[in-house]
């Protein structure tokens, strides 16, 4: 998943990159820093141990900070310095956790940690300490400030790159440390950070008048689904690691198409951006497409896997808490989706632009992202040993 | 023995972070951490030679080149050449305000601790859990990146000395940990030299 949006975002950036006017960082240092930031997302997820693992994901930190501030003015500026505070601090909280897992298992090694019989309470402590840590970095509440102003200030393929991979990839000790120790206090506290991530962004989206900062919220709330599904365990993971597919392809076509019309409109505000299917035809069908796709309507497979988290939800915690997260997801659903259809159907409208040869990239993407509802057999048989 | 010298070095950490709370002239607190760090590295290099450990004497002269004299320098190069940055307008928290708030934190600490952490019966968890808090109130109370960064490093010192109470990591972490600080402080100092931090008139950051 990492090579693919990593191809389409290096493709992506040829053009994005060079078109941009006052630059932060050379195109040359761009595309170190993006690809030594990718190489460091590569050694999270093979890595075995959780202490690596931490210093690989505070790594993409300082790797990617730069990126963000490609736009070189103070908005960018400060968004990038808020990224790297912020998410510093909560990767502190991932560190603590570390090191209560090593003291209380006596190793840090995955496999080993798999091995072994239930560990003390420190352990638990432990995890908890390591959902809130590297939540912070994944967008999940209550540290999600820093995830709006970096992947609102950001140029269009770095966003892309943040909310389809970065999110996951945080999350990703996460799914681990619940491959190990499957304890209900341990999953019930993730499933709370995990709702209110949900709750707190639905709600947040429906003020937005910037539409790169309506998408980092629709990200939160995906990424407070996955962890939901996480903390669920068995067919909720399924549908958590389907989701982040999903998303992961979708998202990253999003962000490019909003790189596209910020080139065109040169605004980010939702309200000065009308009759987008006359403007630009492709980028207005597809963004509208991909935004069903990422909010979680049929056919795409988002919806599904929202349907079997939602469903082990209620299994678990009864109609109520299961109702509940349906509404937030369904006001969500609701609020991004009537932006975005005012910004493409509105009748107002500009000339006809001839859009780039690269818009293919984002239109792959999203196409992708509805097919991939045939490649589940194979998710399912991928996942096989970890869906108990 | 340990036990204390590990309580005077956990409560001049605690002195100094205080002493950062209410100073004005961002170089001294670049200084006063400094010295923190070396208190740190001694602490680590007496304890590395004590068991003949020599994972932590390495571990200590790293700490002592990147914490106690590449950090401070470099950020103090940095803020040479921006004078105006080298003192900080205008407090958040006012001094008196922030003395207390950092004694409160103290014995907030030591509340948590005895919630939490009793169990483990390691009565000195409190110090770097205070150290942590003191860190974290530095970054939250102040608008200048500078004292942010270090309130950030003053965590990271906190966990040092948190891992010396627990059974400390693998050192190939631990020197993973080190590298890592050192990038976020270049990268860091490179978006401080440009960062206005008034900030407040900007739309695109609100919502």
């Amino acid at each position: 998943m990492i090579s693919i949006v990593y191809l389409g975002v290096v493709l992506f950036s040829i053009e994005y990159i060079s078109s941009m006017k006052e630059r932060f960082i050379k195109v040359y240092q761009y595309f170190t820093l993006l690809n030594l930031f990718v190489a460091v997302m590569f050694f999270s997820v093979i890595l075995n141990n959780f202490g690596l693992i931490w210093v690989c994901i505070e790594a993409t930190t300082f790797t990617s900070a730069l990126l963000v501030a490609v736009e070189n003015d103070f908005a960018a500026l400060e968004a990038a310095w808020r990224y790297i505070i912020i998410v510093s601090v909560g990767l502190v909280i991932s560190l603590i956790a570390t090191l209560f897992l090593y003291s209380s298992a006596k190793t840090l090694l995955i496999d080993e940690l798999l091995i072994q019989k239930a560990p003390g309470s420190l352990f638990l402590l432990g995890g908890i300490l390591l959902i809130v840590g590297y939540g912070t970095k994944g967008g999940i509440f209550p540290m999600n400030t820093w995830l709006a102003d970096a992947h609102g200030k950001a140029p269009a393929p770095i966003s892309a790159i943040f909310s389809a991979i970065l999110l996951p990839v945080s999350l990703y000790p996460i799914i681990r440390l619940f491959e190990i120790y499957n304890n209900v206090l341990l999953s019930e506290f993730a499933f709370v950070l995990g709702f209110l991530s949900v709750a707190t962004a639905s709600i947040m989206s429906l003020n937005q008048k910037l539409y790169k900062r309506l998408f980092a919220y629709s990200s939160i709330e995906n990424m407070g689904l996955a962890l939901i599904g996480i903390s669920l365990g068995s067919y909720a993971l399924f549908g958590a690691i389907i989701l982040i597919f999903t998303h992961a392809l979708a998202k990253s076509g999003v962000f490019m198409l909003t790189g596209n019309i910020f080139h065109n409109f040169k605004s980010k505000k939702i309200e000065d951006i009308s009759g987008l299917i006359k403007t630009m035809p492709k980028t207005g069908l597809f963004l509208f497409l991909g935004t069903l796709a990422v909010t979680g309507a049929p056919p795409f497979a988002t919806f599904f896997a929202e349907l079997l988290i939602l469903a082990k939800t209620i299994n678990l915690y009864g109609w109520l808490v299961g109702m509940t997260l349906f509404f937030f997801v369904g006001c969500g659903f609701l609020f991004i989706n009537y932006k975005v259809i005012n910004m493409v159907f509105s009748s107002k409208s500009k000339p006809l632009v001839k859009e780039s040869l690269f818009t293919l990239i984002p239109i792959i993407y999203i196409s992708l992202s509805a097919i991939i509802i045939i490649a589940v057999p194979v998710f399912y048989k991928l996942l096989d040993g970890v869906i108990k | 023995m340990h036990s204390e010298i590990f309580v005077l070095v956990g409560f001049l950490e605690i002195v100094l972070s205080i002493f950062m709370q209410w100073q004005t002239y961002i170089l001294s607190n670049i200084k006063t951490f400094a010295i923190q760090s070396w208190i740190l590295g001694i602490f680590l290099m007496y304890f590395g030679l004590f068991n003949g450990n020599l994972s932590m004497i390495i571990l200590s002269l790293l700490t002592i080149i990147t914490r106690a004299v590449f950090i401070p320098l470099y950020l103090s190069n940095t803020i040479n050449k921006q004078t105006f940055r080298a003192r900080e307008n205008k407090h958040r928290v006012s001094v008196s305000l922030s003395i207390l708030t950092s004694v409160l934190l103290a014995i907030f600490s030591y509340i948590l601790y005895s919630l939490v952490l009793f169990e483990f019966g390691k009565s000195l968890i409190s110090i770097p859990i205070t150290l942590m808090l003191q860190g974290t109130f530095l970054i939250i109370s102040r608008s200048n990146a500078y004292a942010q960064l270090i309130g950030y490093l003053v965590m990271e010192n906190s966990i040092f000395l948190l891992s010396y109470l627990f059974s400390g990591l693998p050192f190939i972490v631990e020197a993973g940990i080190i590298l890592d600080i050192l990038g976020v402080v270049m990268i860091g100092g490179i978006l401080m030299k440009i960062r206005d931090e008034d900030i407040q008139k900007e739309e695109e950051l609100y919502g």
